[in-house]
């Protein structure tokens, strides 16, 4: 008995480690490629900022929009590579004033509400890639950032982007 | 050479009243570890049963943190289940379950009432809070209610003031309670269920605080998140049932925290009054420990002997606390902010409030033992 529990115990190892190199092989795989695929080296030409955006483009259209990712206390979608992003002329909270979450926009409500979208970083069938978009872009919050891709408008005004190319400005 | 074992054991049968009293003392200070283990626990069972991991919370991302303060629109259930692909659906039937929560005084029949957690509801909550049971009575129709296993608790009424048939009045209606039901140690055992629609007539609102939705396996509640994100005309969050209660756990960490100080503020003046019992009775000991020293016995074995009689008093009294720790205190509701919960003597309070008796015992004998073994054979042979 102790010795078929021993072989079981080593079976179970040897398959969980297994399948763990696997998971962790593949994941990474998709994360580089998905990683050199989004991230542009060089800032696509004609960014305009997201409440332009929201004013102009229409469903369907290929649209290249510039804004900081923020809008909410978490402007990132856990799981997902989606977030949100302000336009740059919506101010937030200065580093002085000490707020803990300035990306969350929290005197500026009623400004971000038409001056923010959805980016959503697809694959070939038009999903979104899961995976966070904070690791496969390395990006935080009120990082600036260039997205190039189609737009998505409803009937309620909502802007969301299925990116493509992604370019993140270097500073904050 | 050792002490023989039952010179410890009748040692202490020689002084019967000091060694009660001791064994009380002792008795009395892991009980209130216990208390405080049995409540740290039973706090943290209480969030971690509430969450579901396949169920995902949406309200209104203007209500921080609580559900209470939320207010979305009545027709977002239905939204989100044409919207989102991932919620379980049966027999054509989405399980989505829209819910109004809020606070409310509840009144019953002889009691002035109290602070009360009401939730209105359909038919598909059950659906999503899979760990709800109706474990008496029925589910509530027009004008009747389902109380939770502790509600009660949470009002300050006694459970027969909320038993079947019996009625109790809020939002300025009386209600007839039609059922009880237990939800596995969640949250929601607190709180009384009524139908919404019913709810939301007397409260005079059209909105829900909430929709709880089932995902079905594989699906993810990004997939929720990102479809609120979509839609920010809607100013909605999703949040994951479990995440959402871990959240708050993380409120409640400076209660745990303070109650773990206590724990180690309780165990330590139950040390001071360990030493204090142990140095007494030591003291009046120091003939006998030098006429030991005299006939031969090693400092060292006079030194386990007292230890011996300190740890069976200790663990008599941890014994004498675990049963009533067990019997009594397991299972005892206590009301708290968020609703009510039980006190949780498991395993881990178990082991934490015996290690803490046993601790007594060998800590609280050792300095007055050592104490006596130091002083000269001679000198302490002519003590009186």
């Amino acid at each position: 008995m102790k010795v078929f529990s021993s072989i079981a115990l080593a079976v179970l190892t040897l398959a969980s480690v297994g399948c763990q190199s696997k998971d962790s092989s593949s994941s990474t795989a998709n994360t580089s490629q998905s990683t050199s695929s989004f991230l542009v080296e060089s800032e696509p030409t004609g960014a305009m900022p997201v409440g332009e955006a929201r004013a102009k483009s229409e469903d369907g259209q290929e649209v290249t929009l510039v804004g900081l990712i923020g809008g909410s206390s978490k402007p990132f979608v856990e799981g997902l590579a989606a977030f949100t992003i302000v336009d740059p002329k919506v101010p937030y909270c200065a580093d002085d004033e000490g707020c803990p979450t300035p990306w969350d926009y929290c005197c500026q409500t009623e400004a971000v509400k038409e001056n923010i979208a959805t980016i959503k970083l697809v694959d070939e069938t038009g999903k979104p890639v899961a995976s966070s978009a904070r690791d496969l872009l390395k990006v935080k919050e009120l990082s600036t950032v260039v997205v190039k891709g189609k737009a998505k408008r409803d009937e309620q005004g909502n802007l969301t982007i299925a990116a493509n190319q992604v370019f993140v400005r270097p500073g904050k | 050479m050792l002490l023989p074992w039952e010179y410890g054991v009748r040692n202490l049968a020689r002084r019967p009243v000091r060694t009660a009293l001791t064994m009380m003392a002792l008795a009395t200070v892991v009980m209130l570890v216990f208390v405080v283990v049995g409540f740290i626990r039973g706090l943290e069972q209480s969030l971690t049963a509430s969450g579901d991991q396949n169920v995902v919370l949406v309200y209104s991302v203007n209500s921080e943190e609580n559900i209470e303060n939320s207010s979305i629109p009545a027709r977002t259930p239905s939204l989100l289940t044409a919207s989102v692909e991932g919620t379980v659906k049966r027999f054509g039937l989405s399980h989505a379950s829209p819910e109004l929560y809020a606070g409310t005084r509840v009144e019953s029949e002889n009691n002035e009432g109290g602070l009360g957690l009401v939730r209105g509801v359909t038919l598909a909550a059950p659906l999503v809070r899979r760990s709800v049971q109706l474990i008496d009575g029925a589910w509530p129709s027009d004008g009747e209610v389902m109380v939770g296993r502790l509600a009660a608790a949470k009002l300050g009424s006694r459970e027969d003031e909320l038993a079947i048939g019996k009625s109790i009045e809020f939002e300025g209606r009386s209600w007839n309670i039609s059922g009880r039901f237990a939800a596995g140690g969640a949250a929601y055992e607190s709180e009384i269920w009524c139908r919404l629609s019913d709810f939301q007539t007397v409260s005079k609102r059209q909105d829900i605080s909430l929709v709880a939705l089932l995902l079905a396996p594989g699906s993810s509640p990004a997939e929720v998140e990102l479809f609120c994100k979509e839609r920010t005309d809607l100013e909605l969050r999703a949040i994951a049932e479990t995440e959402y209660y871990a959240t708050l756990q993380q409120h409640y960490k400076p209660v745990r925290l303070l109650a773990w100080l206590v724990v180690v503020l309780v165990s330590s003046a139950g040390i001071f009054a360990g030493l204090n019992m142990m140095y007494g009775a030591v003291a009046g000991r120091v003939r006998e420990i030098a006429t030991l020293q005299a006939i031969g016995y090693r400092r060292c074995a006079i030194l386990i002997s007292l230890i011996q009689e300190g740890v069976l008093l200790s663990a008599a009294g941890s014994l004498v606390s675990g049963v009533i720790a067990l019997t009594v205190l397991n299972g005892m509701a206590v009301r708290f902010t968020m609703g009510a919960f039980t006190l949780r003597i498991d395993g881990v309070a178990i082991l934490i409030g015996c290690s803490v008796g046993l601790l007594l015992g060998v800590v609280g004998a050792l300095p007055p033992a050592l104490k006596a073994l130091r002083a000269e054979v001679a000198a302490s042979l002519k003590a009186v």
